[in-house]
């Protein structure tokens, strides 16, 4: 199992050299190959997932470890869509180092399989942390857009249908992340009315998750009500993200609370 | 809007404060932490900030906020019109050859739009239902600040623990009896559980139900979780002259005796020990679950003179005619009893639904409104940026592939 988890790691470390070598040195053959061996770091990526999920006889999201690795696997697999379905092959190489960092995270942290402790035990457990999953990725990856969009948009030779696509794909990509992590939070609450006996405690990852979803909600009313978009809503997506990763890592390692898991 | 997303800044700000700095804890505790600030922490009630009058005053204002925005939209939503009729009448944005026109019409057949033709051109449309979206978000959000503040307000909520075989008696007179406690299933693996049975002011009797930690167990208005669990030291007393004796379930530390100078003072309980070469013990302190090796500290009290001893389950000891003989530990469960009117935690989970349905039609069901005749199109709707830029990127594609 650690060898598959390191193999991951060294396929997406390679396939994150050799994009930065094709884009740097507009080398299309070079970043085709970064691609094939994404794709293959992700196939890996998967069925470490899922030989740990056997392994443990359960999902495999219920520490830091596992978490971070199922994260890093969602920008990932956001990516494939985004780039096979939408014509996002401009995301490539601003996510590919992300889920290779997340990954790259998730090594530092303890591998060891535990069993489920009894307040995971619920059937809530696939919704809430599966759409966190999901939603982080997909604010991520609005992330990255955004850093194509501003290392793009100044350029005398940028593409202005382009620039439009990178801009509203970043747009629905929070627009993806914000109804997951309204699901996430959702759930949670219910989730913990049925355990703890109250929807909401005001615990650290709570109010974080919270803040985090204020500050999309901000974005989407400034887009879809005030009509921003462009450089300015690049800005915001990609100053949100350190919002997400504190959401997401920080809370746990600074401010203990109901959601420490491990 | 602006005042809006000034009321969400400000909420996300006090929340920030609310998450640094610990809630609720002694004025000692900010005084000692915080020295010289702990006079602005006290003073603002930053250290109680959710429970603040600026934060609840936030969240009031959020509340009327939401209702104006509610209103306002369903009020556009009922005075739009027939929005494929105003597509209809769209001036063309941008022109189509033949090629394009075919390609435009393949693209929003994949798309299952709904083809109408109206006065010489097409409309292309679908998603109707995708207008409410915004209404609808905004709406469950103001219905779930609402019903959680009385989800969070309205219950009563004890804190209590139980010996299995009693029952605790709540102020109205409802009794939940504890029938069995557990710590470990079957297989060994941590599963705290206890089986209840309620009995309600009116005399209605539940039948014995399990709890466990996510499993609560509702009867009437009252939610009952497994919330805590502890372990007590069990000692049966026998008189040697009398041959009677008497079991006794020690939570916290007693002083088991006839004559107030001869007996027993149980101290402790531990989880178990660790036994050195030479004999010595070191007592576990802390364990998860069932006590593996459980250990006594006592002292042994003779006439006034106590022996400090470590006793396990099965040992005895005899003091002055008694005969104190340690059992097995009892567990025992750690309830919390929760008062609730249910009807508040139904409406709140519907709140929850319509949220997740409105979101989803604001963001993934828009309404498509295209309009097509011989020249050129036109996109129409509450937010054809979208639909706008995918037409372009399609039509440059087509002219890209005729190109070469």
């Amino acid at each position: 199992m650690n060898a598959l988890f390191f193999g991951t790691l060294v396929l997406y470390f390679f396939a994150v050299v050799l994009q930065f070598a094709g884009t740097v040195f507009k080398k299309e053959t070079v970043t085709r190959w970064a691609w094939r061996l994404f794709l293959a770091a992700l196939a890996a990526h998967t069925v470490f997932l899922a030989a740990r999920g056997v392994a443990a006889r359960r999902l495999p999201l219920s520490n830091q470890f596992e978490f971070s690795a199922a994260f890093s696997w969602g920008i990932s697999l956001l990516l494939l869509i985004v780039r096979t379905r939408f014509h996002g092959d401009w995301l490539t190489a601003a996510a590919l180092p992300m889920s290779f960092l997340v990954l790259s995270y998730a090594a530092l942290q303890p591998r060891e399989i535990t069993e489920l402790m009894p307040a995971l035990r619920s059937s809530w457990f696939a919704f809430h942390i599966g759409s966190a999953v999901f939603s982080y990725a997909a604010f991520i990856l609005a992330g990255c857009a955004g850093v194509r969009y501003l290392s793009m948009h100044k350029k005398p030779d940028a593409d202005e249908l382009r620039l439009r696509q990178m801009d509203y794909m970043g747009y629905r990509l929070i627009a993806l992340g914000f109804l997951l992590l309204t699901v996430t939070i959702l759930t949670g609450a219910i989730w913990a009315e049925q355990a703890w006996s109250s929807f909401w405690t005001w615990d650290p990852k709570e109010v974080w998750a919270l803040i985090t979803w204020i500050i999309y909600a901000v974005y989407l009313h400034l887009r879809l009500r005030a009509g921003h978009s462009g450089v300015k809503m690049a800005w915001f997506a990609v100053v949100a993200v350190p919002v997400v990763l504190f959401t997401f890592a920080g809370v746990n390692t600074l401010m203990p609370g109901l959601h420490s898991y491990g | 809007m602006r005042f809006g997303i000034l009321l969400l800044a400000l909420i996300a700000v006090c929340s920030v404060v609310g998450s640094v700095i610990p809630q609720g804890r002694e004025v000692a505790y900010y005084a000692q932490t915080y020295r010289a600030a702990h006079g602005v922490i006290l003073l603002l009630g930053l250290h109680r900030v959710f429970s603040s009058w600026y934060f609840i005053a936030l969240l009031a204002l959020l509340c009327l906020n939401l209702t104006l925005c509610s209103l306002t939209r369903v009020r556009a939503l009922l005075h739009c019109g027939d929005a494929v009729e105003r597509v209809a009448r769209l001036p063309n944005e941008a022109r189509l050859t033949d090629a394009g026109a075919d390609r435009l019409r393949a693209y929003m057949r994949t798309l299952r739009c709904r083809e109408e033709a109206l006065g010489g051109v097409t409309v292309w449309h679908k998603n109707a239902v995708g207008r409410w979206g915004t209404f609808l978000t905004h709406l469950s959000i103001l219905l779930t600040v609402l019903l959680g503040a009385a989800a969070l307000y309205l219950p009563t909520v004890a804190d209590k623990t139980c010996l299995p075989g009693e029952a605790l008696t709540m102020p109205d007179g409802a009794a939940v009896a504890v029938e069995r406690f557990s710590i470990e299933d079957e297989t060994g693996r941590l599963d705290y559980a206890s089986v209840l049975r309620v009995t309600l002011p009116d005399g209605r009797e539940s039948k014995p139900t399990r709890v466990s930690v996510n499993h609560p167990m509702s009867f009437g208005a009252y939610k009952i979780y497994q919330q805590t669990y502890g372990t007590a030291g069990s000692v049966t007393v026998t008189n040697l002259d009398t041959g009677g004796s008497d079991a006794f379930t020690l939570t916290e530390p007693a002083f088991l005796s006839a004559d107030g100078r001869s007996g027993v003072w149980y101290e402790a309980l531990y989880p178990g020990y660790i036994k050195d070469p030479s004999g010595n013990v070191t007592l576990i302190t802390n364990t998860t679950g069932s006590y593996p090796d459980p250990v006594y500290q006592v002292q042994v009290a003779s006439d006034g003179v106590y022996t400090p001893t470590l006793a396990f389950p099965g040992d005895s000891v005899r003091v002055n005619g008694l005969e104190f003989t340690f059992n097995d530990p009892v567990e025992y469960p750690g309830l919390r009893i929760k008062k609730t009117p249910t009807v508040v935690n139904a409406l709140l989970i519907a709140a929850f639904a319509l949220m997740t349905v409105g979101l989803y039609l604001t963001f993934f069901m828009q309404p498509v409104l295209v309009r097509q005749d011989a020249d050129g199109y036109a996109v129409g709707g509450p937010k054809p940026e979208g639909l706008r830029m995918e037409l372009a990127l399609l039509l440059r594609e087509r002219k890209e592939e005729e190109t070469t």
